[in-house]
């Protein structure tokens, strides 16, 4: 038996196979019959479609050997300049054989480029248009700078409908013989928000239990999928096991590596969501801005939000002792 | 047994020295030259940090092409005369044993210019004309000093081996001695010797000798000598004096790294002030004190230590006001540290999973980790013929696969199926 993982399997392998955002699709088809290519920016939350995009406009724009002619980076491993001077210059430089004259270079998660990377390829990109178009994949298209957006035709993808996302889902689910509810199929769009992989990876993980899918099935993949629970622990703080919370806030961390200013955030909208009176809400609040100031200055994030979590407890009791 | 271990278990084969390949190749490539007579360079010069096994190579090499070595340090006479009526001696002698004969000058920037005078002279004159191999062992052979003896040298730079290298050796040791070592363990001895073999078998002598077990807590007392009972004392003082003075005091005698310090005042507060008021108290000057090492770090201005020292002691010590006695509890060991140097190794094989998915998922590593791991994850613990179809797709190892499936029985049921 083979397997794959399915978000992979059943990406699209042409642009004709792609399902949503029409718009982007045709312009991108539209290149394919010019034979031409601008740099382009797709930006865009993830599981939107990015980087199958750019891979099925490469595929139909070279046919079968497309990978001689493409190249892909993903900044988020290689974000440093070294890889802009070495990797890319070179790849940029040389003529491609064949009828189309350019090769095609993504750049994946280019946001999280460093910013003299960005710098440094501005003139790669400049220098090398004859030779090299470039495809920069981003979720904020904010975080790369000007003058690389001014050299780009943006796209912007935007997430799915869950008409399309059943779809697609559909497909899968038949090909692969998957037992489903109805309520699995609004249970999945719930949890992934429009996100594709998201979706497809949830769908994966939960047909490997060997039932058939409902609702349950997919709450409690992604309760898994996460066990990082920040409600959770909040709730234990403020229940009065502070080392309990403590010893949750570390897996986070460490085992999990939840950021620490999403950990943050969330303690934010959870304590103006809670029973405490007003004014401890006011009080917490400055202690939570507090820590948030001090984690961008790079203090140590265990001990400050373990600070934080202490004062959660003893707000915890003082609930306790009013109500 | 009173053996010294660097001794005890010293390498008996060239491939029992840990790394330097290409370095001990090269040695042994020069001296089976001399089988087919004198070679050009009639003198080796391996250079290389201390503890990188320079001299135990030439002695395991010695043994085993069973050559009579003549051997000479830096406790030795070095002056002209001393070193022409030894090497001097001993060149011309080994000619009437067929050559059969290696001659080490361990040391030589041992030799001093005042002491020695005329050494390095008369050891040019050696190099020129030996008869029999000649090695020389210095921690660097560029020094202008030896300029004039090195154009007759075949220089050997040893490198140290690598930190994986080191833990090799020492768990050769240990499964010799029958202790059972954490590798993180032996990773932190390793990486706290600089890499320096000999440094590491000694220090793990120290920790480990008339042990079943070494775990990570026997070892990060290495950081800085620190011993157990001065931390329980200044523990002792902070969480139950009620003195910010004493608490204060303590700290500044103690003598022990203030970070060390940090982590076990951080780690046992809240087990002694169980009262959340007292205990928000501390804590938030627990994080205070952080705050300061932070801007010690940015800033380099040392002396806002004592700030540091301030809050983590007198802050800590005046929280306690409503938390009553209850009893003996136990000091607990820094988890921040533990944690710290167990998941190192988890985080290692994590980031080699990202890269498998990468290879066929057009995503980075880190964001493979964060977003299809967790998926694998469930996978490879219910479905053992779906993980075993992946674990072929993404080239997964048996690590890689025991991590995802989570227990031996599971990983072993996805392997059997792999076949």
């Amino acid at each position: 038996m083979s397997y794959e993982m399915w978000a992979e399997k059943y990406r699209p392998k042409s642009l004709k196979a792609i399902i949503n955002q029409k718009e982007i699709v045709d312009r991108l088809k539209s290149f394919v019959k010019t034979k031409n290519i601008p740099h382009c920016i797709f930006a865009g939350p993830p599981g939107t479609g990015k980087t199958t995009a750019a891979l099925c406009l490469a595929m139909d724009l070279y046919g079968k050997g497309y990978r001689e002619h493409l190249m892909e980076l993903n900044a988020s491993d290689e974000r440093g300049i070294k890889i802009v001077r070495e990797t890319v210059k070179t790849f940029a430089r040389t003529r491609s054989i064949g009828e189309i004259p350019f090769k095609i270079l993504i750049l994946d998660e280019a946001d999280n480029m460093t910013s003299d990377a960005q710098q440094a390829l501005r003139r790669t990109m400049e220098r090398f248009t004859e030779t090299c178009r470039f495809i920069m994949i981003a979720n904020y298209s904010g975080k790369i700078i000007e003058p690389l957006q001014s050299r780009c035709a943006p796209f912007r993808f935007s997430y799915m409908s869950q008409e399309d996302q059943d779809r697609y889902l559909r497909n899968i689910i038949e090909k692969e013989d998957i037992k489903i509810l109805d309520e699995g199929y609004d249970a999945i769009f719930e949890v992934s928000e429009g996100d594709l992989r998201k979706a497809t990876n949830t769908l994966q993980a939960a047909a490997s239990m060997g039932k058939v899918i409902n609702a349950e099935t997919v709450y409690s993949v992604i309760g898994r999928a996460n066990p990082a629970d920040i409600n959770e622990m909040i709730k234990t703080a403020m229940k009065g096991d502070f080392l309990e919370a403590r010893k949750k806030l570390r897996d986070m961390i460490l085992k999990y590596g939840v950021a620490g200013s999403d950990i943050i955030k969330q303690i934010h909208t959870e304590i103006f969501r809670s029973m405490l009176p007003d004014s401890w809400k006011v009080t917490l609040s400055e202690a939570i801005g507090e820590a948030d100031f001090r984690l961008v200055q790079g203090a140590d994030v265990e001990v400050q939000l373990s600070a934080l979590l202490a004062r959660l407890t003893e707000a915890g009791q003082e609930l306790s002792r009013g109500g | 047994m009173s053996t010294i271990w660097t001794q005890k278990h010293k390498p008996q084969t060239l491939t029992e020295i840990v790394g330097n390949k290409d370095a001990k190749q090269q040695f042994l490539t020069w001296l089976k030259s001399w089988s087919k007579g004198i070679p050009k360079k009639r003198a080796a010069f391996l250079h290389g940090s201390p503890g990188v096994g320079k001299t135990v190579t030439v002695e395991t090499l010695a043994k085993e092409l069973n050559m009579e070595l003549v051997e000479k340090n830096a406790s030795d006479y070095r002056t002209a005369d001393a070193i022409k009526r030894f090497a001097g001696l001993a060149s011309q002698y080994a000619t009437l044993f067929g050559g059969n004969r290696l001659i080490l000058l361990d040391e030589v920037d041992g030799i001093t210019g005042k002491e020695d005078r005329g050494g390095v002279r008369e050891l040019t004159n050696i190099l020129k004309t030996t008869r029999s191999p000649v090695v020389l062992t210095a921690n660097n052979a560029y020094n202008p000093r030896f300029s004039t003896i090195r154009k007759y040298c075949l220089i050997i730079p040893f490198k140290k081996p690598t930190v994986r290298e080191v833990v090799s050796h020492l768990k050769r040791i240990c499964a010799k001695e029958g202790i059972a070592a954490d590798e993180e363990a032996l990773k932190f001895i390793a990486e706290r010797s600089g890499r320096d073999v000999r440094s590491a078998v000694n220090d793990l002598q120290a920790l480990a000798q008339e042990k079943k077990r070494l775990v990570i807590e026997d070892v990060v007392w290495l950081a800085g000598r620190d011993r157990k009972e001065v931390i329980f004392d200044v523990l002792r003082t902070i969480l139950y004096s009620k003195d910010s003075w004493e608490a204060k005091k303590a700290v500044s005698n103690a003598d022990v790294d203030p970070d060390m310090l940090f982590n076990w005042i951080y780690e046992n507060t809240p087990y002694h002030l169980t009262d959340p008021h007292d205990l928000a108290k501390a804590m938030n000057y627990l994080a205070l004190a952080d705050i300061y090492r932070k801007r010690i770090r940015t800033t380099q201005y040392w002396s806002l230590l004592r700030y540091v020292v301030d809050f983590m002691s007198s802050g800590v010590a005046v929280a306690r006001q409503r938390t009553k006695s209850s009893g003996w509890i136990p000091f607990r060991f820094p988890e921040k540290i533990r944690l710290l140097s167990r998941t190192k190794g988890e985080r290692a094989l994590q980031t080699s999973i990202g890269m498998k998915i990468r290879r066929r998922c057009h995503m980075s590593a880190v964001r493979s980790i964060k977003e299809a791991m967790p998926y694998l994850k469930i996978i490879f613990e219910n479905n053992s013929e779906m993980a075993a179809g992946l674990s072929k797709w993404l080239d997964l190892d048996e690590d890689m696969i025991e991590y995802l499936a989570g227990n031996k029985k599971q990983t072993k049921t996805i392997i059997a199926k792999l076949a």
